[in-house]
């Protein structure tokens, strides 16, 4: 099985993982981001998110999993062919949920290109705004290197 | 979608191949998002649909010019497992009435 290590700043990336904590907590019975829902059929819509979520909050716990006692002993983390999936979506839940609570006064335009100036930022947002970085870095490194393994599970 | 290394390697070009058929009662269609990354959307349309990576970016594209992109058509039922999937992986997918039909 393919596997991946990489070696990550303690000191960089310790204080990310508290947002993606309180992210974390704030999901409990939410989705990331609304999902528009009308043409799901009324009887379906109810169970059709509770699945949503619960499998959410699965892969989320599964990226802080990640970040164990291990981890503060050597700063390593893997990914591997079966965690790709799940982190490649707790990483895009999170960041659905950092815009929306942090970064919403940022325009959609200057976030795709990343044009964010950090001194405007608060330090909660600077904060938030360094851990959607943080995260679309750890996506970008497991699709360059386990792509194959993800379309082929 | 956000830009990464996907949007700034140039494109394939995109031959005429055999896409999924966008025919049937229903479609599914994939709204744009500022959040979520280019290679990021390829690689899912590639994992959810079998699209090969150049039919992957052509909607990717799409979904990032115009806003949105009908990935595919077909029986209700099918269409509300693929929306259903897409909104697993985080992507903005609705469900829409084939008014061409």
């Amino acid at each position: 099985m393919k596997r991946i290590e990489v070696k990550l700043s303690l000191g960089v990336v310790a204080p990310l993982l508290d947002v993606i904590k309180a992210v974390e907590a704030s999901l409990e019975d939410e989705l990331a981001a609304d999902l528009p829902m009308e043409q799901v059929d009324v009887e379906l819509r109810d169970d059709w998110r509770a699945e949503l979520v619960s499998e959410q909050n699965g892969d989320v716990a599964r990226l802080l999993a990640l970040f164990d006692s291990d981890f503060f002993a050597s700063g390593t983390v893997a990914f591997d062919e079966d965690n790709a999936d799940s982190i490649l979506k707790a990483c895009a839940a999170v960041r659905l949920r950092l815009r929306d609570r942090f970064l919403d006064q940022i325009s959609d335009e200057m976030l795709e290109r990343g044009d964010v100036e950090l001194e405007e930022l608060d330090d909660d947002d600077r904060r938030a705004f360094m851990c959607y970085l943080f995260l679309a870095t750890v996506q970008e490194l497991i699709i360059e290197h386990l792509e194959s393994g993800i379309l082929d599970s | 979608m956000t830009i990464n290394q996907a949007q700034t390697s140039p494109l394939p070009t995109v031959a005429a191949e055999t896409d999924v058929a966008l025919e049937g009662p229903w479609r599914v269609v994939v709204l744009n998002d500022p959040v979520n990354l280019m290679s990021y959307v390829v690689l899912v349309f590639r994992k959810v649909f079998g699209f090969s990576d150049a039919t992957a970016r052509k909607h990717m594209i799409q979904v990032h010019e115009d806003g949105r992109s009908i990935v595919w058509c077909g029986l209700r039922e099918q269409a509300e497992h693929y929306a259903f999937v897409l909104q697993h992986w985080h992507l903005t997918a609705i469900l829409e009435p084939n008014e061409t039909d």
